[in-house]
């Protein structure tokens, strides 16, 4: 774990009606020393000329800062780098840049996005910023019939120190400014309407994920501005909580005098309980003299059903399972959500949880290598060593491997 | 009542199910009319045959106390005929 606490980062977006690319972009990247860096850049106007710049801006701001620019510098060159636009006199691009450390030291320094919103106990907790000042040289024709020799952008800044159960959601002005011109939000929805929809969330659900909170204050703007927007629509949250811990057990030992070690394991672990196997489900119950009993209810034809055993949150098959698991989460999230079955319920354990252990046996089952089999079974540790990447990679959870 | 019911357990596991297990946990929908509420339908997590080369091929299904390997669904729905056809005197 970095710090005291699980560092969730949740992102959604929507782009403008009628696009067929998103002109916001949303940025994380973990650095060798155990950083979290994000970027959300919203890229002027909309559509692939606006993507362009929004990934090119918050692609430079996490690399910099993953480099170890220091956050306030790497805004500056940001700054000097990007091009302004000669007709409206302002950058092609704003941005939200997050560096977070090991201990929970927050920096944030945000240009011309509407300003982030800091939740720390149920309330709105307002960090002191301070400005960042950059003179940019002025460029091209425009500049300099209007015979100016630069222009001063100003950048806020601000660092805090998080605290479990904070949480920081920073967005794109397309939620702040979604209804404009709508006779319910003739200005907009606004940062007020916005601030106190966020901590209306967290009221109703205390416990409510980055990525759910991030996605519920998309559709929201999305629904203001009548389900069809006008501007891309981004937000990120980030949550400092503690852990949430899963366990993931799959496959026979190799030596069946460790059957009652596993049952031991799985009987002790304090978190959420994953089962994928039939023997290993059949092992654990043996053990524990506990009973596993199947759901015979839409039976899906690609993926074996499910059962329920006390102490178990999901019980399921193994290899084909977690293939399928691994294939949704490769997928996105997205995928995860559309989908229904055992498959997608296992995905979904792991997407809501932040450390995973996976336990697994190293047994081959041989009647898998049955060359009759009318499909090619993996060999399981290869099947857990891609979801364990994933989860890595892509959603930068803590996973543990262990064989036995 | 539950006590006469024939238990079919229809093993859902890895192998079983690639093999053909897959068609036979839709038993219920094709079990003939006259034969519903005689015949208790479960799935079990694995039943453990296909580690024993002895007991044949997946997929494996329990019909009362008799296995059956390499099930179809007209082979099971043949067994299920026959204990009915034995237990209930038919």
């Amino acid at each position: 774990m970095s710090g005291p606490t699980f560092v969730e980062l949740g992102h959604y977006q929507v782009r403008k009606r009628g696009q067929g690319a998103d002109g916001d972009a949303f940025l994380s990247r973990k650095a060798s020393d155990g950083r979290i860096i994000s970027a959300l850049s919203d890229g002027l106007g909309s559509g692939v000329k606006a993507g362009v710049l929004a990934t090119l801006t918050a692609s430079m701001a996490v690399k910099f800062v993953s480099e170890d620019i220091p956050i306030r510098r790497a805004a500056g060159i940001i700054m000097k780098t990007l091009p302004v636009c000669s007709e409206r006199r302002i950058s092609y691009a704003t941005f939200t840049i997050v560096d977070i450390d090991s201990q929970d030291t927050v920096k944030v320094v945000e240009y011309d996005n509407p300003s982030y919103i800091l939740i720390r106990e149920r309330t709105q907790v307002e960090p002191i910023k301070g400005e960042i000042r950059v003179t940019r040289a002025g460029r091209g024709r425009a500049s300099a019939a209007r015979g100016a020799v630069g222009r001063e952008a100003i950048m806020r800044y601000s660092e805090f120190q998080a605290r479990p159960g904070d949480r920081l959601v920073f967005f794109s002005d397309g939620v702040t400014q979604a209804g404009m011109g709508t006779r319910a939000h003739p200005l907009g929805w606004g940062a007020p309407a916005v601030q106190a929809y966020a901590l209306g969330l967290v009221e109703e659900k205390p416990d409510i994920s980055a990525r759910e909170l991030a996605r519920r204050m998309v559709q929201e703007a999305e629904a203001v501005d009548a389900y069809a927007p006008k501007d891309d629509i981004s937000c990120a949250v980030v949550y400092f909580r503690r852990p949430r811990r899963l366990l993931v057990m799959t496959g026979p030992s190799i030596d069946p005098s460790r059957d009652a070690e596993m049952a031991a394991i799985f009987d002790r672990y304090e978190g959420r309980k994953l089962l994928c196997g039939g023997t290993t489900a059949a092992i654990v119950a043996r053990e524990l003299g506990r009973t596993v009993t199947i759901v015979l209810e839409r039976v899906a034809r690609d993926v074996p059903p499910a059962s329920t055993m006390e102490g178990a949150d999901l019980v399921t098959e193994g290899i084909i399972t977690l293939g399928k698991a691994a294939e949704l989460l490769e997928r996105g999230e997205s995928a995860v959500r559309a989908e229904r079955g055992p498959a997608a319920r296992a995905a979904e354990l792991f997407l809501d949880s932040d450390h995973i252990e996976f336990v697994v046996g190293t047994k081959i089952n041989e009647a898998h290598q049955d060359p009759s089999m009318p499909v090619e079974l993996e060999i399981r540790r290869n099947i857990v060593k891609r979801v364990a990447a994933t989860l890595r990679e892509t959603y930068l959870k803590e996973v543990e491997l262990r064989f036995i | 009542m539950d006590g006469e019911k024939l238990k079919v357990i229809i093993c859902s596991g890895t192998a079983c199910f690639v093999m053909g297990g897959s068609e036979l946990l839709l038993l219920e929908d094709e079990l003939p009319e006259a034969w519903r509420g005689r015949v208790s339908v479960e799935a079990a997590p694995c039943l453990g045959s296909c580690k024993d080369r002895s007991c044949g091929r997946a997929p494996f299904v329990k019909v009362g106390v008799e296995d059956l390997a390499g099930a179809t669904m007209p082979a099971l729905l043949a067994l299920i005929g026959r204990k009915l056809g034995e237990t209930l005197g038919g």
